[in-house]
Order: structure tokens, then sequence, then C-alpha cells
């Protein structure tokens, strides 16, 4: 019986698994509001709050006005506020780790349709070269510390208060996931004051490079995302783990080629045992695409949840006769 | 006095038949000398002897396209609609005829290739030749077969395998192989000619890992020289042939499997293969093994598992993802000793002694092939540390060393024996 279970696992068509997943999250986190559902502002995805039907919050955003608050507010009884933040957003991202970005991400979601239209097309996806990639890849904590830097200096008062949430004056999630209930109304950019124009347009213009980077680039935006980024320093905190067994690699490369993210650790690290990387999205694609048995594994509590398997690479590839 | 006619045998016809009797003497020995012969392996045996004793030709319909190492992709070669011959050989007669031509210590496989190509007695005569630079004598032995009047091409094929570099150049490396194919063949690569070949290349990759399992098993159906046999005839066989073969092949072993019928003795040690690969009809040191009461279970060669294991994936059917993936695969899942390093190849053998429940290895390098015998010392000294037994034999094509080998297999064999017995 368990066996039985394990095989229907593993020979699964992930493809269609994640496509429902991801459309029911995406339907909960854009349009929860229509049924009044507020699950609350942590959350480890850009569910942006400036879409008014959200059913659940982005936490950046959270984050950065409780850490624009006053400096002695920060030292007082009301730092268990931000301390509750923190302590749901890590509580949520125990449950599943950066499979958040893979499954549930409203915006990673997006990015995968538009992938989808692209294919569609026929048109090929683009790649970055390695050295891009090592030097890109760097951008999202320079993001991060944005997200968190500014605001605690506006609470110092060494910034006014135009920097408040910088980071999501410049995200193309807020511009964009309003979109979906109908409010076009961030496509501006806020004359207000110089901060203002500069931080919004960037976000007008992030977001419009969103659209053809994501068309171009699978996972275009993830790249850079600061919530990965932040998601990675919790990483070792959640009880779902994403393990590779280095004996039973081969170095085929067939990972590699199907990881949206690039990231070539998944076919080339045979050392390491935890093989989670801060670019990755926990899709689990390389995991369907490896024709090794167990030589990776995604664990849920140490039990293996899904793992390669040679019959599991057959189905889906269709090599059945 | 009589008037008898005497013909004057012609070289051509001397190297026929004696590639014949090389050829048919292995041949009986399998179907004759062990217990429990497959009946299905009729096919392979009988495949071996049409071409090399009967000299009958498989693809005079189709362009065919000769290889000279495994990294050459053959879904490539069949989504342009050629046919992958691959011509490593290994028959001691072309071995001989080879030898005048190049050094004395050179390789024997590689004399014998170029002993082949010399005599241009081809049951199927390449139409076209690519040589991937892999081992020194290889990628020098392509000059010496073109001089002969062959259309050789060279596929740069890089040293290292590590490097992002290095894997950039071999996608291009492939790339540019496609585009001669294509040039030479007036065809197109398209998605789907090309999808179409990694299908077919993944199903039998699939039927010679189902193959595989079996070999897994307690009670062993088939005999290491018989999937030797099996591999080796993908080298040339029609490829649809063979699948049909193959999976009849594997339907005989269900049964055998569960019938419990074995072609073991009931104390053979399991034996991994390394080394030089074995290529018809040089079975020699997998028959001393066999004939020794031991088996092979699995093997890292290149003329068996390495041409198979590993299985091409995509993410999008695009035809440049396809031309990556694959050639990602000839390059960086390569267990070749050629290569700087060999970490992967020692992974790959302390693995299959895993998965097989191996007793002990041989690793069989052939004299002069440079690379093997180089990396015979960091291998034996992985094993040790692993505790797993080893044996190193060095050998080549001729027939008379028989003696001194069987001796070192059996005391080998005889010594893994003494150890199971004892750890029970």
């Amino acid at each position: 019986m368990k066996n039985k279970i394990k095989n229907f696992i593993n020979n699964g068509d992930l493809r269609k698994v994640r496509f429902w997943i991801q459309l029911i999250s995406f339907i909960l986190f854009v349009y929860g509001g229509y049924w009044a559902i507020n699950l609350g502002s942590s959350f480890p995805v850009f569910a942006c709050p400036y879409n008014g039907h959200a059913g659940a919050t982005c936490y950046l955003i959270s984050l950065q006005h409780q850490l624009s608050m006053p400096a002695k507010v920060l030292f007082s009884p009301a730092f268990i506020s931000i301390l509750i933040g923190l302590v749901t957003f890590i509580a949520w991202f125990m449950i599943l780790n950066k499979a958040w970005c893979g499954y549930m991400c409203p915006f990673g979601t997006l990015q995968d349709w538009i992938t989808s239209l692209r294919r569609k097309m026929g048109v090929r996806f683009s790649t970055y070269t390695q050295r891009q990639f090592e030097e890109l890849s760097k951008i999202k904590y320079l993001f991060l510390i944005i997200a968190l830097l500014f605001p605690i200096l506006i609470g110092t008062g060494a910034l006014s208060n135009n920097w408040s949430a910088p980071f999501c004056q410049m995200c193309p999630a807020r511009v964009i996931s309003p979109m979906f209930s109908g409010d076009f109304s961030q496509w501006r950019i806020d004359f207000s004051s110089k901060t203002n124009m500069i931080l919004t347009a960037l976000g007008v213009s992030f977001a419009s490079l969103f659209f053809v980077g994501s068309f171009v680039k699978k996972r275009f935006f993830c790249f850079f995302c600061p919530m990965s980024a932040l998601h990675y320093i919790f990483a070792n905190t959640s009880i779902v783990k994403f393990r590779k067994d280095g004996n039973r690699c081969t170095r085929c490369g067939d990972c590699y080629a199907v990881c949206d993210m690039q990231i070539k650790d998944i076919a080339d690290d045979v050392t390491s045992n935890n093989i989670l990387r801060d670019d990755c999205i926990l899709c689990l694609k390389c995991v369907a695409a490896c024709p090794e048995d167990d030589a990776l594994h995604f664990d849920i509590l140490n039990i293996k949840a899904f793992s390669s398997t040679r019959q599991g690479f057959e189905k889906r590839m269709n090599l059945e006769q | 006095m009589s008037n008898t006619n005497h013909n004057i045998e012609s070289p051509k016809e001397k190297q026929n038949r004696h590639k014949a009797m090389e050829a048919i003497k292995l041949l009986n020995t399998l179907r004759e000398d062990f217990k429990e012969p497959i009946e299905s392996m009729e096919y392979f045996y009988d495949l071996f002897e049409r071409v090399h004793c009967k000299h009958e030709s498989l693809h005079d319909d189709k362009t065919k396209i000769g290889t000279m190492c495994i990294q050459i992709p053959s879904e490539i070669i069949y989504a342009l609609d050629g046919v992958p011959i691959r011509l490593c050989n290994g028959f001691y007669t072309d071995d001989e005829i080879g030898s005048d031509l190049m050094p004395q210590k050179a390789c024997p496989l590689i004399k014998a290739t170029v002993g082949h190509f010399a005599s241009g007695n081809f049951t199927d005569k390449p139409d076209i030749v690519f040589s991937p630079t892999t081992c020194d004598q290889k990628t020098k032995a392509g000059t010496t077969i073109e001089s002969f009047g062959y259309k050789l091409i060279d596929v740069d094929f890089p040293r290292t395998k590590e490097s992002e570099a290095s894997r950039e150049y071999w996608r291009r490396s492939v790339k540019q192989f496609a585009v001669e194919l294509s040039k030479f063949q007036g065809k197109k690569l398209t998605k789907t000619n090309l999808r179409n070949a990694i299908k077919k290349i993944g199903y039998a990759q699939s039927l010679y890992h189902k193959l595989s399992e079996f070999r897994k098993n307690d009670i062993i159906p088939i005999l290491g020289m018989d999937v030797f046999l099996v591999t080796n005839a993908f080298f040339f066989d029609k490829i649809d042939n063979w699948i049909e073969a193959t999976e009849k092949l594997l339907s005989e072993l269900e049964i055998r499997a569960k019938e419990k019928i074995t072609v073991t003795g009931k104390a053979s040690p399991r034996i991994i293969y390394t080394g030089s690969p074995p290529i018809f009809p040089n079975y020699k040191i997998p028959q001393i093994i066999e004939e020794s009461d031991g088996i092979i279970v699995a093997d890292e060669t290149c003329s068996s598992n390495r041409m198979f294991n590993d299985m091409v994936a995509v993410d999008e059917w695009n035809i440049y993802d396809m031309m990556d993936s694959i050639s990602d695969k000839y390059l960086k899942a390569c267990t070749c000793p050629i290569f700087t390093k060999n970490e992967d190849r020692i992974r790959r053998v302390v693995q299959l002694a895993r998965e097989y429940k191996a007793d002990g290895v041989i690793y069989q390098a052939f004299a002069g092939c440079t690379v093997y015998e180089m990396e015979q010392r960091s291998v034996l000294e992985a094993m040790e540390k692993e505790g797993i037994p080893i044996l190193y034999l060095e050998s080549d094509y001729s027939p008379s060393q028989g003696g001194q080998l069987s001796t070192r297999v059996e005391a080998f064999i005889e010594s893994l024996k003494t150890r199971r017995r004892n750890k029970k």
C-alpha cells in the first residue's frame, strides 16, 4: 500500500499537478478578498495588498512599515508586533520552504502563464551565460537590503517619509497585481517628491520590463526577488528539505536542462546533500526530469515525499511504447 | 598430377575467413558452453553470424554514418535519416592488419579499427565518418583513416568537463556536427525528427535499463557476455529490429526470473566489469570470468553501460534545447578516462557495486590504452578505501594469452568466494 502511494506520486504528471495548485492559489491570493478571505499580512509570496481584493498579503510591505517606525517605538514593547510578524512569516515559510515560489506565489504563477503563452507561440526562451547568472543573481540581495535598511533609516530620522516602503514603490507587483481586479491606477509616476518620482518611475519601468522579461526568460523576475533572498536566509528552519544523493548522480544534466532558474549546481554538485540554492523556486521540475532513482528528492519531515525515479521519468517522457 | 583447381586465397578472403573463425568460435561458446541458454538470444547470435561470417549487409538502402566513439549523438544521426555505425573494432585479424600501420604499442582497439579501414572490407561501408577527438590514439587515427580515402570529419571534444567553457565548447561542436551531417544528408534537422529520434533512443535505453534490473536480482537469469552481445549489436543493428529482439528477450527473462532459472553456479561471485571496452568478438576477459564461475552483473564500459545509461530530457521541445540537452549528456555524464579528472567514474563504479550487490570489480585495460592504464591506480585506491576487492588486468586481442589471465581471474574469484564465506 505504502509503495503503491509512493509509485503513484513519483510517476505522477508534475506539470498538471502544479498547474492546478498554482491556479487555485492564484485565485485565493488575488481574488480571495471577494469572498472575504483574509489570511493575514505575513505571507512569503508576492500577493500585493495594493490589489484591494487580495486574500492574503506579502510580508515585505508589513516588514518595511514596521521597520520604519520611529526608533523609540522599535525598542519599546511595540517591537512585539514586528516579532509577531516575523514569527508568522517564518511559520508560514516553514510549511513549504521555497515551494511558496514554485507553487503559491501569484506573481510566479503569472510568469509561468506568460511562459506557456510564449511556448504556444513557438518562441524559444533565452538564457543567461554563466557570468551573467553570477552577476545578476546578486541583485535580489541588493533589493533586500533596500527593503530592510531604508525603512530603518526613516525610523532614525535619517531619511524622509518619502522613502517609506521603498521596495514596494519599485516593485512591479505593486503595479501589476491591482490590474487583476481592474485597477490600473498604479501605472503612474508619483510626482509628489523627487524620491517618489524616481522610485515609482522605477516601479513602472520594472513592471514593463516584467512583461518583456518573463516572455523571453522563464521566471524572469524571481531571479531578482528580495523575497526569494529572504526565504533563503530562513531555508533551514523549514520542515521541507530538498536533497540530492550525489552518489546516484551521473551529471547527465537533465535537471539543469529543465531548470527555470538555470541553477547549475543541481547537476554539477555531487557532494552537497542539501541542494536548495538561493535562486531555487522548488518547482521540482528537476526531480521529475531526473532518471536516476532517488538521486533527487523532496522531503517533508525527512520523509521522501517526491523522488526521482526511472519509471517516473520514462512515463513523463512518454518513452513507453 | 590431378586437375584440382587451386585457388589462391585473396587477402580479403583470408581476412573474411579469419574473422568468421573468430566470430563463430565465440558464438558457439555462447550457444553451447553455458547452462540454461536463453532462446531469444538466438536473434543476436544469428545477427553476428550473418554480419561477420556470412558478410550480409544490413543497411543497403540507407546512408551509413560511421562513428569512432560514443560521443557522436545517434539521436541526431537518426533524425537526419542516417544509420549510425560504430566502428570500434574487436577482431584480432584486423588488429594484425592495423599493426603494420600503427605504432607497436598502440591500443589493439585502435589498431583493429584502423586495420579494418585499411582493408576496406566492410559489410556496411560507412559513407562518412565522424571522429570525436577523445583519446590521443583515436584523435590521431583519424588522419590515418582519412589517408585511405574515407571522408572523415573531426568533431572537437574537450578533455575537461568541469568548466562552463567546456560545456559551451562541446555544445558548439555538436551543433557543427549537426550542420555537417545535415549538409551531407541534404536533410534538415527539425523539431519533429529530432524529438522522434530522442524518443526512439530513449525507448531503447529504457529497455537496456529493464534488462539491467534482472541483473540486480539474487538469481541472475542472463550472462554478462550475453548482455555485452546485446549492447554490441546496438553498434550496427537496425534499431527497430534491435528493439523488437530486446523486448522478446525481456519477456523471456521475466519468465526465467519467475521460474528462478539461473545461468550461474550456487555461489558465483558477482562481478562489476570496468575498463577498456569488450567489443565483439574480443570477449576474452568476460569469457574467462564467466567460465571461472564468476558472473558479470554490471559494467562500466563504453561498449555497454555508458552507451545506454543516460537519457535525454528537455523542458521545451525546441530544437536548440534538445541539442543542448543531448550535448550535455554526451559530455558531462561521460565517464571516459580521457578526462582530466575521474571522480565521476569512481563514483559510478562504487554505485554500481552497491546497487548490484557486487562481490568484486575486475578492471581490464588494453595494453597500450594509456588512459585506462593510467587511471588504474586511482580506481584501485578508491576501491580499497570502499572495501571493494578489485583485480587489475592487462590484455590485448591476441588469442595466446589465455592461460596466464585465467589463472589470475580464477584466483581472484576463489578469493571472493572465500571472502563471502568468511563474512557469513
